[in-house]
């Protein structure tokens, strides 16, 4: 993150945490006996300041501890949450049915990835039923550099849907994740003859052969999320080859290599059919 | 899919098939160059000015925060000097309080929230479609080896014993996203479900028929194109079990006109609608054909 950008996070943070503290400040306060009217909305509350005091602190830890348990449990970390309620529509309209527009703002991180969200959600209660939607949703999502990430928020942002944007967000990160320590692996284990252009985070790795040089396999990974939010990885070979070998290769083995690679991929998996892709151009012998 | 075709049209170009790689990557890099350049000229100046506006609105916040707290200290001095101290403490831990409460509540928003129980801890999956936020279900969990669930409000026909067979002792989280997923797609599913029964019942000409588990619909539906009224019949089949759209889709023209090659075109064109898009928004689109055929006749 560049320094500007990070000037600008933190000044929405701090902005946020000013206005919490300035409506804070101001609802409890109305009276002279505004100090005990500020623990109403608080469980056990007590007008002895002291022994609810005690009683915040140990329920501050408990509420904690509940949320650093959520954040394991789903992959995602919520910093900060804001909610403001739309006074003015808050109106009983025609035949019983009232309204509420509430402006929600919601920031964290799913592990390398920070996002920003601001939604609307409108509740509308009639006699027979009540309903919840989400009428408005912009995401904005770091880092940027991956186009598949920011082509479904924008899907997300269209569709309005809150919930699949952090299940594929999770999924997604899970791949990333995934993909990440493969590469790291098969670097560590095969160091001369794999290449990570843009280190472990990149979509590419790199075959060269000490051996054959002028021959490189690249293959290419990426993690793609479909129009209902399903994340899946597709995995393509490219092979980069000098002239000479593709005129000898007559039984046309490179240029079929990408096809019996998804092939390989089928029977294999995507580690073992790796493996032995890099087996094949390294530790054969001439 | 797309490799493997270039690559065979390369060979028969001139040049071969790495010359077409690197002309290919040589333009990838030259267009993906400017339309950075273009990105991050524009974001920076934007940027800019939004950063003067928070600064401006941070200051001002600054200082209303000061003032109201110095009026507070004021009329709190005039009342008991020795609160006045705890107060500020308390206030303190209020506010995270808030916090943190808050957060927590912002969680069902993620689609997965809980709380802490004696046993273990009782999870909530929340559930939505395109917006619309729907039922919630919990399972209650007893954090002891093995894990176990204690109780639960998933309707039977969701398989929560296979995937709790699968996931549950080796991976909550994988179980919990699992489960999400089968739970937000019946909800999907039903949701489209009942739109069509209450929102656009005047197009269907039988009772719907579905089933519980909302993956078998079959239903007959009439449009009226014009001076004429085409009927089908069709049946919905989602055999996954995690999509909210349908795999297998049959649209059927019953009655003797089913060889005009009118009715074969709607057919089919009904059959992929129903295929890429929500039942309910089918029939959205139908309807609004229907408004602009009656506009066309007034006019």
């Amino acid at each position: 993150m560049d320094p500007e950008t990070r000037e600008l996070r933190a000044l929405e943070a701090e902005v946020a945490a000013l206005q919490r503290e300035c409506s804070m400040l101001s609802k409890p306060w109305e009276k002279t006996s505004g100090a005990r009217k500020s623990f109403q909305k608080f469980p056990q509350s007590d007008s002895e300041g002291w022994k609810s005091w005690r009683d915040l602190k140990s329920q501050l830890a408990h509420l904690k501890s509940e949320v650093s348990f959520l954040s394991k449990l789903t992959g995602i970390n919520i910093r900060n949450y804001s909610k403001t309620e739309d006074i003015t529509n808050n109106e009983v309209t025609e035949k019983d049915t009232k309204k509420i527009l509430q402006r929600h703002r919601l920031s964290g991180n799913c592990s390398m990835v920070t996002f920003q969200l601001e939604f609307q959600v409108l509740e509308i209660e009639t006699k027979e039923k009540s309903s919840s939607v989400i009428t408005d949703l912009s995401i904005i999502m770091e880092p940027t550099e991956y186009s598949e990430l920011s082509e479904f928020a924008s899907r997300a942002e269209e569709k309005r849907d809150l919930l699949m944007f952090f299940r594929s967000l999770h999924f997604f990160v899970e791949w990333y994740e995934y993909r990440k320590n493969t590469f790291k692996h098969f670097k560590e284990k095969y160091p001369d003859s794999v290449h990570l252009s843009e280190g472990t985070c990149s979509h590419c790795m790199e075959i060269h052969s000490a051996r054959q040089p002028g021959f490189e396999l690249v293959i290419v990974w990426r993690i793609q999320i479909d129009e209902e939010g399903k994340v899946f990885p597709k995995l393509d070979l490219l092979t980069k080859v000098p002239e000479r070998a593709l005129e000898l290769d007559k039984n046309r083995v490179i240029e079929t290599a990408p096809l019996s690679f998804r092939r390989l991929l089928g029977v294999l998996g995507i580690e073992a059919a790796l493996d032995s892709l890099i087996k094949l151009l390294c530790v054969e012998n001439d | 899919m797309e490799s493997a075709n270039t690559l065979r049209q390369g060979g028969e170009c001139k040049g071969g098939v790495l010359a077409y790689l690197e002309r290919l990557e040589a333009q990838m890099n030259r267009s993906s160059r400017k339309s950075e350049e273009l990105t991050v000229h524009t974001k920076e100046s934007s940027q800019r000015t939004k950063i003067h506006e928070l600064r401006r609105q941070r200051d001002k916040l600054r200082a209303e925060v000061k003032r109201r707290q110095a009026r507070i200290k004021a009329s709190l001095d005039n009342e008991d000097p020795n609160r006045t101290v705890e107060l500020s403490e308390q206030e303190d831990l209020a506010r995270q309080w808030g916090n943190v409460k808050d957060i927590l509540q912002a969680y069902r928003f993620t689609g997965l929230s809980g709380k802490l129980t004696s046993r273990g801890v009782c999870v909530c999956i929340s559930t939505a479609f395109e917006g619309n936020l729907l039922d919630s279900y919990f399972v209650d969990l007893v954090m002891e080896k093995p894990l176990r669930i204690h109780h639960h409000s998933i309707p039977v026909f969701i398989p929560l014993e296979r995937i709790a067979t699968e996931y549950l002792q080796t991976d909550i989280q994988r179980f919990l996203f699992s489960l999400c997923e089968y739970l937000n797609a019946y909800s999907g599913r039903k949701y489209q479900t009942d739109q069509l029964e209450t929102d656009f019942s005047a197009f269907l000409t039988g009772p719907l028929q579905r089933n519980a588990l909302c993956n078998l619909l079959s239903f007959t539906y009439k449009v009226d194109q014009g001076h004429q009224t085409f009927s089908f019949s069709a049946t919905l089949l989602y055999e996954d079990l995690t999509a909210a759209l349908p795999t297998g889709v049959t649209v059927m023209c019953p009655g003797a006109e089913t060889s005009s090659a009118r009715w074969e075109e709607h057919r089919a064109s009904h059959e992929m609608l129903f295929r890429t898009k929500p039942l309910h928004q089918v029939f959205a689109s139908f309807s609004k054909q229907v408004e602009i055929l009656d506009l066309s006749l007034v006019s």
